[in-house]
């Protein structure tokens, strides 16, 4: 993050040398947004194809076309590979290392959208070497910093407003993530769940444009096929929705291991010396590559075809659990090292060893009881997704959309709430939070965004305990009854459903022009109190207090029905109370 | 964008402004598009570089795993496909080679986790059902067998579907008879050459298959066409001579043995070959001579039947010699001998045609009798006792 801080943004300083562009262009960069989003999905489209050819072609030179067991390339090309991505992040790209998650979300909260053209390259390279010299790493997560990059590259050559620079990072971000995972539902959900945080309907066009146009160009190359062959997923008998439960469980305490284990190591390695740290990625290089060497070359890489096997029921469960642990540990050693690539891929495949061992497990000991592996396999993809990366609903449809199989969407639902709530009762803070922390950032959580709870008008409304008049009511009548009721504010029903409120001293004022029989409604001013309706958010109310002293609250069939009012200080009283 | 908002009350100054905004704004757009098409361009040749070097790989990997696979290495057949669905994964026909290889490995599961995925995307096809149909067979599943079979036979297939049909069918009746159901077996059998084409390799096939069913007739029937047609195939002749020999029809059997003997393909075939077709012929040539079959004179008749009652009398008395008096079927037969006429002279016979069937009714248990109680004769015994087993006595008796 040291250098995004070195790299100052520019784009402001552009922006404050140039005349009002509202005046000028006011919907200038409103339909800039959507061309845009089209431009930055295409281009990230292409930026991961060829991010995802330069990891196969690496991996093809340095692992060879058939790794196995017992080769001495196994240890040599992820230890090497280490060497010369500490060498290109200490001396060219010091912003290239980690997932890319949290590099995209410190760009969008703090840099102001800012991601350099410096970054891109280099988490495109480095990750490229590490991943496909076998580090335990994927390249979803980097794909997203790519695209981020590019949408903030973009927006900053057409000199955007900053508010826009930080709208363009997620829209980039979303089609990157769509292109590496051939996904766009789940990359837009996981892009509002875990980099957004909330649903905005002013960005939701333009990520699923964007995310749209990088998928198309993705399968463009890549064919449509889904990234994994899926299996006859079933559901055979309701009572198997036990052992999706247990499945559950066992994912929520896999991910706290996880989660755990990288809590754990990440910071004390990057405590470490200068030198020390130069040579982390090497050794955690060096590790994986010694697992591979000894018998599981499977944990090396993304593992895609690994959890293709899986799900196929290729392993006994014995191994998938063995592939599931040193996988687990493969990746903490690469990731903490500091080796730039990301967390996707390995949660799916430990995820996918752990559901598909939970299947072999239970089919051998109850064969009449369970469907097939591939759909625990699937589920346990989604099992680990939910836990670890707390992306819930991201979770869900990434099982669906990646088995198009909807007869799956209850078990998966109830292990990945299992293994959520579990997870998130053992270990409060989410991964990435636990990052941002040790990072030194101070980051919204996402979690806590997501369930952040809004208030509405309904929440401080009150009767309408102000005197109500007709505009046809004489303003001697209205006075009266103000008289009466010593109300320092009443209101004035208008037809069409129109309202106005009235202060006693402006009622004075207009006494004092016009005869008491004259009808109140040709005393206003041509302005009326805003619509207001319980539904709306509460602070939607405050830059009307300016004008008026009390605001009525209709009702949507009819406004001529007042459902309640409000002050000033109802809603002051209400925000101090929650 | 901008430029589509001219008419504006700006000062000259932001209207010159605003045009160099549309400018530059154009220009970028512009310039993104021709950034856009060059990376198109740059990652279309990188990745048809790609493309290439990963078919190279998957057709040598592919050529590695049906190597392995016809070398008899199913273990190594499957690294080689898997290596080769790595590099062109989703092609159907190499992940049904990599399925048949895990079957071959004794993978059967995980063969038929891959056959059932590949059958959910094509459920009608009929290589991947015939393989199924296999695995089920390995594994002793009898009615999924069937039913894949059937599949398979209903199924589309690549190529001349007909041949393939009429495979899958001679298949399926192998496995019929293997699991000894001659009935079903046959049944497929009889589509098969009703509608096989004019083809004497594919007739022969189903000819022997029909023999292994249990259908000798229908076997004979075969052979002789082919051999009618095409007199020049000694397998042919053969079969029509092995099987009407079996059937009990010497006089054909030994028609077509002396051919295939004769034949000048003959002394090509292997020793053992030879002589076990000598030997069928000169049990042919002593069977028709020893048959009392009612083609011959009425007295030449009398004499084989007077003749073979001497010989099964002889091989009962040896047989009960040897301490198998207690044997209630053996005894009882002593006791049929005893009610036979003891001196009877061929007009005897020739004057009870009713007396005829009984002796050589009696001569056939005998020889059937004694061999289950005596153990295997030899010599005329054994003559006899062939004809007592032919489909021919069976059914007189």
């Amino acid at each position: 993050m040291s250098t995004e801080t070195a790299e100052k943004p520019r784009a402001t300083a552009a922006a404050a040398a140039v005349p009002d562009l509202n005046k000028i262009a006011p919907t200038r960069e409103e339909r800039l947004f959507l061309v845009l989003s089209i431009f930055i999905g295409v281009i990230s489209g292409l930026l991961v194809v060829s991010f995802r050819i330069a990891i196969e072609w690496i991996r093809l030179l340095t692992l060879g076309p058939a790794p196995h067991a017992g080769q001495y390339r196994l240890l040599l090309a992820p230890a090497g590979a280490g060497l010369i991505v500490a060498v290109l992040m200490w001396w060219l790209f010091p912003g290239a290392s980690g997932s890319g998650v949290n590099q995209t979300k410190a760009a969008l909260y703090i840099y102001n959208g800012f991601i350099s053209f410096r970054t891109v390259i280099g988490k495109f390279i480095t990750s490229a070497i590490a991943i496909g010299a076998g580090h335990s790493l994927g390249p979803e997560d980097p794909s997203l910093q790519i695209g981020a990059g590019v949408a903030s590259m973009i927006a900053r050559k057409l000199h955007l407003s900053r508010e826009s620079l930080r709208l363009f990072a997620p829209i980039g971000a979303a089609a990157g993530l769509a292109a590496a995972f051939n996904a766009p539902v789940s990359a837009i959900l996981f892009v509002i769940e875990e980099v957004i945080g909330r649903w905005s309907a002013a960005v939701l066009g333009s990520v699923v444009l964007s995310a749209i146009s990088s998928v198309v160009v993705a399968r463009w190359f890549w064919g449509s096929e889904p990234l994994f062959r899926i299996p006859p997923v079933t559901l055979r008998d309701p009572r198997e929705l036990t052992a999706y439960a247990v499945l559950g469980v066992c994912g929520g305490l896999l991910a706290l291991v996880f989660s755990k284990s990288l809590g754990y190591l990440r910071p004390r390695l990057r405590t470490q010396s200068h030198w020390n740290r130069f040579f982390q990625p090497s050794v955690a290089g060096l590790i994986v590559g010694a697992i591979g060497y000894f018998g599981f070359p499977q944990v090396m890489g993304p593992g895609y075809a690994v959890m293709d096997q899986a799900m196929h029921g290729q392993f006994a469960w014995k191994i998938l659990v063995a592939l599931a642990v040193l996988k687990l540990l493969a990746t903490t050693l690469s990731f903490s090292s500091g080796t730039p690539g990301g967390m996707f891929a390995p949660t799916l495949f430990i995820g996918a060893m752990l559901g598909a061992a939970v299947g072999t497990f239970e089919k051998h000991y109850f064969p009449l009881l369970t469907g097939t592996v591939g759909s625990y396999a699937l589920a346990g993809m989604g099992v680990l997704f939910a836990a670890f990366l707390r992306a819930p609903l991201t979770s869900v449809f990434m099982v669906l959309e990646v088995s198009g199989n909807y007869s799956i969407v209850v078990p998966v639902i109830l292990a990945n709430t299992v293994a959520y709530l579990l997870a998130r009762s053992l270990q409060p803070v989410a991964i990435f939070e636990v990052f941002t922390q040790q990072d030194g950032l101070e980051l919204p959580s996402m979690e806590e965004q997501r369930e952040e709870r809004v208030l509405h008008i309904e929440d401080a409304l009150r009767p309408p305990d102000v005197p109500v008049v007709s505009g046809v009511d004489s303003i001697g009548a209205a006075s009266d009854l103000i008289a009466k009721t010593n109300s320092p504010a009443f209101l004035i029903r208008l037809p069409g459903g129109s309202w106005y409120a009235m202060r006693q001293d402006e009622l004075t004022s207009t006494a004092a022009t016009l005869t008491g029989d004259t009808p109140i409604e040709r005393a206003l001013n041509s302005d009326r109190t805003p619509l207001l309706f319980p539904d709306l958010p509460l602070d939607s109310t405050l830059s009307y207090f300016a004008r008026w002293p009390v605001l009525p609250v209709l009702n949507r069939a009819n406004k001529n029905n007042l459902e309640g009012v409000i002050t000033l200080e109802d809603v002051l009283h209400r925000y101090q109370e929650f | 964008m901008a430029v589509f908002e001219l008419r504006s009350p700006l000062t000259p100054e932001e209207r010159l402004y605003k045009r160099k905004l549309i400018f530059r704004d154009v220009i970028a757009l512009v310039s993104l598009f021709v950034i856009t098409v060059a990376l198109a361009v740059l990652t279309y040749l990188l990745f048809n570089s790609f493309l290439r070097r990963r078919q190279a790989l998957t057709q040598t990997w592919l050529l590695e795993g049906e190597k392995a696979m016809a070398t008899g290495r199913p273990k190594e057949a499957v690294d080689a496909y898997r290596s080769a669905l790595e590099y062109g994964p989703l092609q159907r026909e190499t992940e049904a080679k990599l399925a048949m290889a895990l079957s071959a490995a004794g993978h059967q599961q995980e063969a038929v986790s891959y056959f059932d995925t590949l059958l959910e995307s094509e459920p009608g096809n009929g290589q991947i059902n015939l393989a199924l149909a296999r695995i089920a067979t390995k594994q002793g599943n009898e009615s999924r067998a069937i039913e894949y079979y059937q599949r398979a036979l209903d199924g589309t297939w690549e190529g001349d579907g007909y041949a393939r049909r009429r495979t899958v069918r001679l298949e399926l009746a192998r496995y019929f008879i293997g699991v000894v159901d001659y009935p079903r077996a046959r049944t497929q059998l009889l589509i098969v050459a009703g509608n096989a084409p004019d083809d004497p390799d594919i007739r022969m096939e189903i000819a022997g298959l029909m023999e292994k069913a249990q259908a000798p007739s229908d076997a004979l029937e075969i052979y002789r066409s082919i051999a009618e047609q095409k007199p020049d195939r000694i397998d042919a002749l053969e079969g029509a001579g092995r099987v009407a020999l079996a059937l009990g029809r010497f006089g054909l059997a030994r028609a077509y043995l002396e051919e295939a003997v004769r034949h000048a393909g003959f002394a090509s075939q292997p020793d053992p070959v030879q002589s076990q077709y000598r030997e069928m012929l000169a049990d042919a040539t002593q069977l028709l001579d020893l048959y009392p079959g009612t083609d011959l004179k009425v007295g030449e008749r009398a004499q084989r039947i007077l003749h073979a009652a001497t010989v099964a009398q002889t091989r009962l008395n040896v047989c009960l010699a040897n301490g198998k008096v207690s044997d209630p079927q053996v005894a009882g037969l002593a006791a049929k001998w005893q009610q036979v006429p003891t001196k009877l002279t061929p007009t005897d016979l020739a004057r009870q045609p009713q007396l005829e069937q009984s002796i050589m009714a009696l001569v056939y248990t005998t020889e059937l009798e004694t061999e289950r109680a005596c153990g295997p004769p030899n010599g005329e015994d054994l003559l006899y006792l062939k004809i007592a087993k032919s489909p021919l006595v069976a059914e007189q008796q």
